[in-house]
């Protein structure tokens, strides 16, 4: 398969601009980059040079509008949606694209969790064969992940073909899912996003937000607090990929998926996280340069400090951490028993169980869960997260003993029984979060 | 006399921020022993009982964690990794960028002597615990610091583009673009092999030729005369391990295919630049001692440049490696933009040179580099270096050079049979 040409569209988005980078770069190829406003996609064009570093591509990237989409997809062996996460949208750009598509070009969607095969539809017959979701996560430079998703129609050689492309030309780590709502990742990443912040809601008098962020710190196996992450990702995103989950899944964790009240009125008042200066947090400036964190209190509906939270299973776990004792940290967090410390260890569980349990739903493998953990969300990822555990306690008598209702509703034993080392090195993923000069 | 054995030994992932993840010296050094040991079939627990018979000694190669981290005595600072290493005999070795080669050296020589069985080298630096440019000041003093380095932006970047001029200058029918282009090429290929290594630093990164050749742009900002961020090698957080063994050992423990260092050169230039420049007038070479340093290693190997399937070699800079093509023999003084642009030092050519990425693209922990060099000869020479394996390999070659090419240090690992 010999991709020279390729069209983006939807190429001011963050997502858009950031793949229009990789296949300039990596990918060589000479990109036409579809926008609604073409001021705006000239304005983009350093944006996206930016985003891989390098000025070389600049000749590769060609600004055009929609007048000019059709003329673009024609000379195109590739075509790259990355519109608004709106089905009516994605589908109008379908049967545009489909209209005018080559016999020989392929054409994806890089919807996060719409479904593949409804949009596949729009395309002739023909065409269908050729079409997949292609989701990479944000910013695709540093996290290679790539959740390809096939449909009924797909066909299995151009699947292969570009498969081989993704991995060999794009370094992507291509992960093969179904065409499920959110796919693989974000299902099992904002499970445990959601719930960390219905746990918010529930332990709103401790202090909520920050109270459960400072429990599920980058100490216990993420680059960042899940709270923060989805301040980071925005709340209107957190909402659209856990309704698409709760409105379209049903599995033993479905009550998890339920957005909490309070995160529906800040989205209703605008305050979706970063991108409009509050959310979850915010940051306050000063003209001196000075930064607070602030933080939003469940409570009494107004922004507080930032608590600087001392449990003592935390500290001593990032102490341990900060001299790579890894083994005592875990240690730590599995034979105390307050109630912060018993909330930590029950979310890493839940996170393992869930993992196994939605890639036997959604992927092809046990380590499809591994990889999407990995290199899209930088956690540590699910079997090693075992792994990591296993060597202070036995796990599955752990997880027994600490998810009893977990281990009512499904077999667990069943999940546990595939679990295989894992190829990724936990040690990476476990932050002290302390200072070390 | 013993042979010198080389068991195996790890390197630590060259991405990781240790400094961003929370750890300091300690966590690095105890996961570089731990995985050192494993890698080399060895426990904590087995140099506990080495060193009951005083068989085992520790060599630490490390360049200046005085500034980077505020701690000397780093021999010594072992016995806070592992009980295991109390009472073991261990001292700090330091040559600037060649720190772990003087420590391979010592070690080497220890058993070549008969006096240890078991030689555990740990090369290692954290370069990321300050900003960059204050770690490009503290790497001045790599060079005479008070004449070359003190209140001078970016000293190496400068010295190192100083030697492209020079290299121009020594050889009037080379063509300036032609010199150039080489140089993006030696880039291209260091950023492309990389990418074959799970554990470099720049697996992810994008490197192109247009990008590498197109300098004095805003991604591509010259750093040091007519060299650009693209010829320029990385800061980088590291150790890497190696661990030695005398003949004894091997038949002990019934190690097989266990390869043997061959031989080594060692020689020092002027610590100048300019002296150094001087010295060279009536060399064809650019670089006389290093080029030296090579033909020491071959006559105490018995081998010639034939007999070398891969190198390794300390890319610091496109010009440094440019200038390692003619020492090690590959082409002769002047011709080496021959070897890059007919592919023979390319991933897949006759004359490999940095399957590994190099410094350029695995990275440059700088008192772990001759380490990282050597685990990966040893890797290629056992057939174990997965992605970046490099066909048929009998024997390797690896240079490591401290300051402005002031220390040399060659050494050739090689198969026994």
């Amino acid at each position: 398969m010999e991709i020279k040409n390729i069209t983006v569209i939807g190429v001011t988005g963050t997502m858009g601009a950031n793949i229009a980078g990789i296949f300039a770069s990596f990918g060589n190829a000479k990109v036409y980059c579809v926008g609604r406003d073409i001021e705006k996609v000239r304005r983009t064009i350093p944006r996206i040079v930016k985003s891989v570093k390098a000025d070389a591509i600049a000749k590769n990237l060609i600004a055009a509008d929609y007048s000019s989409l059709e003329e673009c997809v024609k000379n195109s062996d590739l075509v790259f949606e990355s519109s608004k996460e709106d089905m009516s949208v994605k589908l109008e750009i379908a049967t545009r694209v489909g209209a005018a598509l080559q016999p020989h070009a392929i054409s994806g969607t890089g919807s996060s969790g719409l479904s593949i095969t409804k949009i596949a539809e729009c395309y002739p017959e023909k065409l269908r064969s050729r079409f997949f979701g292609i989701h990479l996560f944000n910013p695709p430079y540093t996290l290679p992940l790539c959740e390809l998703t096939p449909t009924k129609y797909s066909d299995e050689l151009v699947k292969k073909e570009l498969y081989g492309y993704l991995s060999n030309q794009l370094h992507r780590t291509v992960v093969e899912v179904k065409d499920s709502p959110a796919f693989l990742g974000n299902r099992i990443g904002f499970q445990f996003i959601n719930e960390a912040l219905q746990y918010a809601e529930i332990y709103k008098d401790n202090g909520g937000i920050d109270y459960i962020d400072a429990l599920l710190g980058t100490f216990t196996g993420r680059a960042m607090a899940p709270l923060i992450t989805s301040d980071f990702v925005g709340l209107d995103v957190h909402k659209a990929i856990v309704d698409n989950i709760y409105e379209n899944t049903y599995d033993y964790a479905h009550d998890t998926f339920v957005l909490p009240e309070f995160a529906t009125k800040l989205i209703a008042e605008g305050k979706l996280g970063r991108k409009t200066g509050a959310g979850l947090y915010q940051t306050v400036k000063y003209e001196n340069g000075f930064k607070r964190q602030t933080v939003y209190d469940i409570n009494s509906g107004f922004y507080r400090d930032v608590i600087p939270y001392a449990f003592p299973f935390a500290d001593k776990m990032k102490r341990y951490i900060a001299d790579g004792d890894y083994l005592k940290a875990f240690e730590r967090l599995v034979n105390n028993h307050s109630q912060e410390a018993e909330i930590c260890l029950s979310f890493l569980l839940k996170y393992i169980i869930y993992s196994l349990y939605a890639t036997e739903e959604v992927g092809d493998s046990i380590e499809a869960a591994d990889d999407v953990m990995a290199t899209g969300f930088n956690w540590c990822p699910p079997l090693a997260m075992c792994l990591a555990l296993s060597t202070v306690t036995d796990l599955k008598q752990l997880i027994h003993s600490r998810l009893p209702d977990i281990c009512k509703k499904i077999d667990v034993d069943h999940y546990l029984a595939d679990i295989k080392p894992s190829k990724y090195d936990y040690r990476i993923y476990f932050k002290s979060g302390r200072k070390i000069r | 006399m013993s042979k010198v054995y080389i068991l195996g030994g790890a390197q630590t992932d060259f991405e990781r921020n240790w400094t961003k993840e929370g750890k300091g010296m300690i966590a690095l050094l105890k996961e570089a022993l731990a995985d050192g040991l494993e890698g080399a079939g060895l426990s904590f627990s087995d140099v506990k009982a080495l060193n009951k018979e005083n068989r085992v000694a520790c060599f630490v190669g490390n360049f200046i964690a005085e500034k980077y981290v505020d701690q000397g005595h780093l021999g010594a600072f072992l016995t806070e990794v592992d009980e295991s290493f109390y009472g073991v005999p261990s001292a700090r070795y330091e040559a600037a960028c060649a720190s772990s080669s003087v420590a391979i050296d010592a070690a080497a020589t220890k058993i070549r002597a008969d006096e240890y069985d078991v030689c555990i080298v740990v090369g290692w630096e954290l370069m990321k615990t300050v900003e960059s440019r204050v770690g490009g000041d503290y790497l001045g003093r790599a060079a005479y610091y008070e004449k070359e380095g003190k209140g001078i932006d970016l000293p190496f970047p400068k010295l190192f583009g100083k030697l492209a001029d020079e290299t121009l200058k020594k050889y009037s029918e080379l063509d300036e673009k032609r010199y150039m282009d080489a140089l993006a090429r030696i880039s291209v290929i260091n950023y492309s092999n990389a990418k074959r290594n799970p554990l470099a630093q720049t697996r992810k990164w994008f490197m192109s030729y247009e990008q590498a050749s197109t300098r004095d742009t805003e991604t591509n900002p010259l750093v040091g005369g007519k060299l650009g961020v693209s010829d320029c090698s990385q800061v980088t957080d590291g150790a890497a391990v190696v661990i030695l063994a005398s003949e004894r050992f091997i038949k002990e423990r019934n190690y097989v295919n266990k390869p043997i260092i061959k031989g080594y050169g060692h020689r020092t230039a002027p610590m100048s630049f300019d002296k150094k420049m001087a010295d060279n007038a009536e060399s064809e070479y650019t670089l006389p001692w290093t080029r030296q340093t090579c033909l020491d290693a071959y006559r105490r190997s018995g081998l010639t440049v034939d007999d070398i399937d891969v190198f390794e070699t300390h890319d610091c800079f496109t010009s440094s490696e440019y200038a390692a093509i003619s020492a090690f023999g590959i082409t002769d003084p002047g011709k080496e933009y021959e070897a890059i642009e007919n592919g023979r030092i390319a991933f897949d050519g006759d004359k490999p040179i940095n399957p590994s990425g190099g410094l350029i693209g695995c990275g440059h922990p700088v008192g772990a580099s001759g380490a990282r060099m050597l685990l990966d000869l040893y890797k290629q020479v056992t057939g174990t270096a997965g992605g970046y394996q490099v066909k048929d390999v009998k024997n390797g070659l690896m240079l490591n050079i401290g300051g402005s090419a002031t220390t040399n240090y060659v050494f050739i690992l090689g198969s026994e049979a």
